[in-house]
């Protein structure tokens, strides 16, 4: 395996709006509230940024098409700037891209900054798109509920539990995210609710219910980036660094061929095993601190913390009904409410999901800081269980 | 050298709508309509092609037919034919002629006749789905379905004598300005049916055969009024059963594909030896009469099908599934694909047809690609045509979709697995009542893929749908 990045990046400053139905701004006005927040925290101006990664997923609904929208609306002078799209892992990617230019010593200090303005497609959801003109004459034009919540059936059967068990553990999740998001103050969703209203909630997908699904929102969050010493001449000297980023897409196994059973995202466990060894991490269950993951839905969660080997096979449930991954267990997931709470702006979740770990690894969360973090884990995931983009990224503290 | 049936199929959707239902529903407005039976009820996703596809699904055989013959009133397409179509669902060679008929309920038997004198081994295909309107007698007395002959130079019923009387009569009408049936007063459509054109054509094939009227055991005569074989009967001196009048009673008029799907009962009904009458009405008749030598197969599935499927009972749901109500389905249905002309070309064929690819080590896919999905082969080949269509398979994984738009809800899909080895992410169809599972069997179906009505266009390709239907029972 490559040498990788560890500690070759550092993050010295990050932004992030607030998520929800931003009906005052657009996405370019988005972009800049984050970029300004992150500006400020890095003590710099715009013009030491060398080089851009946009993130946004649906450009038809965004800035538009390419870079230059985003280069307009930051003022960025001439320095290159890349738009980047990878489906719901679009934020991870555009970090990627930065960090990546940064550790490879051809820019100094490089932005990344994901933005998406869900509510201005007047969906209530996702929205409806084409496929392309060749996929469109044989795909099922499924949404994206419709493709995870398949993941509850498959995972059902292969561990031979009771749906209605499994139904449980799945409102177990959306309920502690409600009670994070509640004390996250950027967050969309802001209340709590209780056990009931969740299992009883009508359905989207069966089986996934209104309270099993993230919202859909507006929002856009940024990193900008440097090497470790150039962090320490500006004054940074204990950084935030970038342990690991890793990436893994399907190749069509998972839709055509093998004995995948649907019950599992094969990305997010090859995502996460070059991760953990990028970042040198052989326990992951003792090493990794704090999660933020692709809590699109709640049964996604629950399958993504068995494919980032935090639960055992099959555990996934009982350790979720055991407080394991609640704000006050082992290994809190989601601190910040996640995309279930906090809002999904697509391009903007990979580093809004950074955001709450930068935050975490720097004691600044307030009322929802962890003790003694060192390892901070973010898992971005696009596409579907049968065909997905799946991001891992591990944050630190260098020293 | 003889003019045979070799065997014969049909096809009804899966839901019946309970007439006693709907006319209960609309007794309020006093108009007299069908209240008793039950009406065949195509989904949203099945039009004449796929009707017809799937009442032919039993006739492919081990070699292709020489030709396919295409019949409906309600065809889609007005420039494009649909037998052309069917060649490709069916993957028939492109050697195989096509013609398409229309413009008649006659258009059926026409074909079958002419397919008969031909004497080279046909599929005739019919099908109908046709627009209705709320109120008229119609919308309850028809119904939606499919039927298909194949013919050959052996086989199991010989055709031995024929006749055709064509004659402008009017009983009903549908035109481009008026897309929906309109039918003249029944006692004189019975009267001047009967004595101008169903008796002269019946004694014509009669006598053509060297048989008597009453030598005829059993009857499918495609009624223009109710009434009318009883008044021929009865002039006649036959006491044979029109089978046809049991489709009319359980799946309603079936337009072009009733005589022949009525054809289907009476040939599951008859001994070997036995003379079955088949008559089609429209712009005149057609009767052809057969000696059944045996079993014909496919017929007695067709008797099957009229007692599987779903009770439908929702007057809404039918009024939306046949066009009498306009529901707004809110802005996801206002996505529109569409389909080019040249990804059709590429890979139009594979999709109508089903075909996916067998690569270098025996795995097979779909669909096929450059560069196989088997991950043990890295560079490109040529993979080899495997039809999926007839291929068992069971559900990998499912969902019950109520976000996304489908005109009947909810949207069903999931991964199937075939059991040559492919893998496909498809929708699910023939909902059972209580929805589909993983590990389920499923069989594959031929439906419309996508609409585009801004551009009057449609694409197709398959679907997984249970592997049986349950019965209907009486409720």
């Amino acid at each position: 395996m490559a040498a990788g990045i560890k500690d070759k990046v550092a993050i010295i400053g990050m932004g992030c709006t607030r998520f929800g139905e931003r009906w005052d701004k657009g996405a370019d006005g988005l972009m800049v509230e984050a970029f300004t927040e992150a500006l400020a925290d890095a003590g710099i101006e715009s013009a030491r940024i060398g080089a851009a990664w946009v993130g946004n997923a649906l450009d038809d609904i965004n800035v538009g098409n390419s870079a230059l929208p985003a280069a307009h609306a930051l003022r960025l002078d001439r320095v290159p700037v890349t738009r980047v799209e990878n489906m719901c892992a679009t934020g991870t990617e555009a970090l990627r891209g930065a960090a990546y230019a940064v550790a490879s010593g051809a820019v100094d200090i490089a932005l990344a900054v994901g933005v998406e303005k869900l509510k201005d497609t007047g969906y209530a959801g996702l929205p409806l798109r084409t496929k392309g003109v060749q996929n469109d004459l044989w795909m099922p034009y499924g949404s994206a509920p419709g493709t995870f919540a398949q993941l509850a059936g498959a995972y059902a059967a292969r561990h031979n539990i009771d749906s209605s068990d499994l139904k449980r553990a799945m409102a177990h999740v959306s309920w502690k995210s409600h009670q994070n998001g509640a004390k996250s103050p950027k967050a969309h969703l802001r209340k709590a609710i209780d056990i009931e209203k969740i299992l009883s909630a009508p359905l989207i997908a069966d089986p996934l219910g209104l309270f099993d699904c993230c919202g859909v929102s507006d929002g856009a969050a940024a990193a900008i980036v440097t090497t470790p010493e150039i962090a320490r001449e500006l004054g940074i000297d204990n950084p935030v660094t970038i342990k690991a980023v890793q990436l893994s897409a399907s190749n069509g196994n998972e839709m055509q061929y093998g004995d995948w059973d649907g019950s599992s995202v094969p990305n997010t466990q090859a995502a996460a095993q070059r991760a953990y060894a990028e970042a040198g991490i052989s326990d992951p269950k003792a090493d990794i601190d704090v999660t933020e993951v692709h809590d699109c839905f709640s049964i996604t969660e629950l399958v993504i913390m068995e494919d980032l080997g935090l639960s055992d096979a099959g555990r996934a449930p009982a350790d979720i009904l055991d407080g394991r991954y609640d704000a006050d267990g082992d290994i809190p997931c989601q601190l910040d409410g996640g995309l279930k709470c906090f809002g999904h702006p697509v391009g903007a979740s990979g580093l809004r999901m950074a955001y709450e770990v930068y935050n975490q690894l720097l004691e600044r969360a307030g009322d929802r800081q962890r003790a003694n973090v060192e390892l901070g884990l973010t898992h971005n995931l696009g596409g579907a269980p049968f065909n997905s983009v799946a991001a891992v990224a591990i944050l630190g503290r260098k020293d | 050298m003889g003019t045979w049936i070799k065997s014969i199929g049909g096809y009804l959707p899966y839901l019946r709508l309970d007439r006693k239902v709907a006319a209960r529903e609309l007794a309020w407005t006093g108009l007299s309509m069908p209240g008793k039976g039950l009406r065949a009820v195509a989904s949203w996703d099945e039009d004449p092609l796929t009707l017809a596809a799937e009442a032919s699904r039993t006739l492919i055989g081990k070699a292709p037919p020489a030709a396919v013959r295409f019949a409906s009133t309600s065809a889609y397409f007005t420039d494009r034919s649909q037998a052309a179509m069917m060649i490709d669902a069916l993957a028939f060679p492109r050697s195989t002629r096509s013609a398409d008929a229309a413009n008649s309920r006659r258009a059926a038997t026409t074909a079958l006749l002419d397919a008969l004198l031909a004497s080279s081994g046909e599929v005739i295909a019919a099908a109908d789905k046709r627009e209705v309107q709320p109120g008229n007698p119609s919308q309850l007395a028809f119904g939606d379905g499919a039927a298909a002959v194949r013919t050959g130079q052996a086989g199991c019923a010989e055709l031995v004598g024929y006749a055709s009387l064509t004659h402008d009569f009017i009983d009903r009408y549908a035109s481009q300005e008026h897309p929906t049936s309109y039918a003249y007063e029944e006692r004189f459509v019975r009267d001047t049916a009967v004595g101008e054109i169903l008796l002269p054509t019946i004694k014509a094939a009669c006598d053509m055969a060297g048989v008597t009227p009453e030598d005829i055991a059993h009857v499918a005569l495609a009624e223009p009024a109710s009434g009318c074989w009883a008044a021929c009967a009865r002039a006649l001196q036959s006491n044979a059963p029109n089978h046809c009048a049991t489709v009319t009673e359980n799946a309603g008029d079936l337009g072009a594909a009733h005589p022949l799907y009525g054809f289907g009962l009476a040939l599951a009904a008859a001994q070997p030896g036995e003379m079955v009458l088949l008559v089609g009405f429209g712009s005149g008749a057609d009767a052809m009469v057969f000696r059944v030598d045996e079993e014909v197969p496919g017929a007695s599935t067709m008797v099957q099908a009229l007692g599987k499927g779903q009770r439908l009972t929702n007057i809404s749901r039918f009024l939306s599934l046949t066009g009498g109500i306009d529901i707004d389905w809110g802005m996801r249905a206002e996505f529109n694909q569409k389909a080019q002309a040249t990804v059709l070309e590429r890979i139009g064929r594979d999709t109508i047809g089903f075909i996916g690819g067998r690569d270098s080590q025996g795995n097979v896919q779909f669909p096929k690609s450059d560069i196989p999905v088997n991950p043990s082969l890295h560079t490109p080949e040529t993979l080899e045509d495997v039809r999926l269509a007839d291929e068992s398979a069971q559900i990998v994984s499912i969902t019950a979709d109520r976000l996304n738009f489908t005109p009947d809800p909810p949207f069903d899909f999931g991964l199937v697995q075939f059991t040559n080895g492919a893998r496909v992410l498809m929708e699910m169809v023939d909902r059972p009542v209580t929805g589909f599972e993983v590990g389920q069997d499923v069989r594959m179906h031929l439906r419309i893929k996508s609409k585009n009505s801004s551009l009057g266009f449609r694409t197709y390709f398959w679907k997984a749908a249970p592997l049986d239907r349950p019965a209907l029972g009486d409720a």
